[in-house]
């Protein structure tokens, strides 16, 4: 009868060392890639764009919410139109770089789109951005 | 009287253990997954006039570009009859109007009752045709009048 030798060698073990900065790269990665949620804004179905681009400086920006009922949101406060002026003037002396981002739900009427608009005029924010879906099929 | 300043033991140095190190790490982790988003803001952009602002232009150069509450599309210079256009055909439109007239002006006008939507995709159109001078008309609640 044939007896099968085991050889007794190290225990296998996977080493571990580098987990911690396996780990810290990622959190690095986490904080260059992502901002922190400043508000939790209405709900809106945005509306579809093939020429949509990109806001490359997002730390300028700054969300304006309409829902489709109408309702204005600014920092998840609820403002009129006299209110965003004065919201968005207090904004401007902070940044003056502020990109507003019109973040309006595709349905509601125009109207609504078009005052928000001119308080933001009234209050020198100028640079708007519409916030749409990237929509395939813009070509060149 | 003399005090023996004679390390006790000896042999051992000290450590720090670094074994929670990854821990720590992947719980801090977690804490930026869950507490932030990536930035995705992204959409059409529009640089709006200063208020009071206004440059004079020639009548011929101005192609306007109207969108009634029912979201049809009126397109014309004020010296022709404006013609309705389904707005996929919008791009090519303003494409060769703009060829033809380097000049050219888009005023572009929405009607406050017309669906948000319709306005996004009339100006993603002149985008697309790479309308460089296009100007939101406002239209006050007064003047049109109704609701919104």
């Amino acid at each position: 009868m044939k007896r099968i030798a085991t050889r007794r060698g190290p225990q296998p073990d996977i080493p571990t060392a580098s987990q911690g900065d396996i780990a810290f790269l990622l959190i690095i990665f986490f904080m260059v890639g992502t901002t922190f949620r400043a508000s939790q804004g209405l709900k809106v179905v945005l509306p579809n764009a093939m020429s949509t681009e990109r806001i490359l400086k997002k730390r300028n920006t700054q969300n304006l919410w309409i829902d489709k009922t109408g309702r204005v949101s600014v920092n998840d406060n609820l403002v009129t139109m006299p209110g965003v002026t004065s919201v968005m003037s207090e904004k401007l002396i902070e940044n003056p770089d502020i990109v507003v981002v019109l973040q309006a739900d595709k349905d509601v009427p125009y109207g609504y789109v078009t005052d928000v608009l001119e308080a933001l005029k009234a209050a020198r924010a100028l640079k708007v951005t519409f916030a749409t879906n990237y929509q395939m099929g813009g070509g060149g | 009287m003399a005090i023996s300043l004679r390390k006790r033991g000896g042999g051992m140095t000290p450590s720090i253990p670094t074994a929670s190190t990854g821990d720590v790490a992947f719980l801090i982790m977690i804490f930026f997954m869950a507490s932030s988003m990536f930035a995705k803001e992204k959409g059409l952009k529009i640089v709006l006039p200063e208020p009071g602002e206004g440059t004079k232009i020639k009548p011929e150069n101005i192609l306007q570009v109207n969108v009634s509450s029912a979201g049809q599309v009126l397109v014309g210079t004020s010296l022709e009859t404006p013609v309705i256009v389904a707005i996929p055909e919008l791009r090519d439109l303003v494409t060769k109007r703009i060829g033809a007239n380097k000049d050219l002006a888009i005023s572009f006008r929405v009607s406050r009752g017309a669906p948000y939507r319709v306005m996004v995709d009339v100006f993603d159109q002149l985008k697309l045709a790479k309308a460089e001078r296009i100007s939101l008309i406002h239209v006050p609640l007064i003047e049109e009048g109704g609701g919104q």
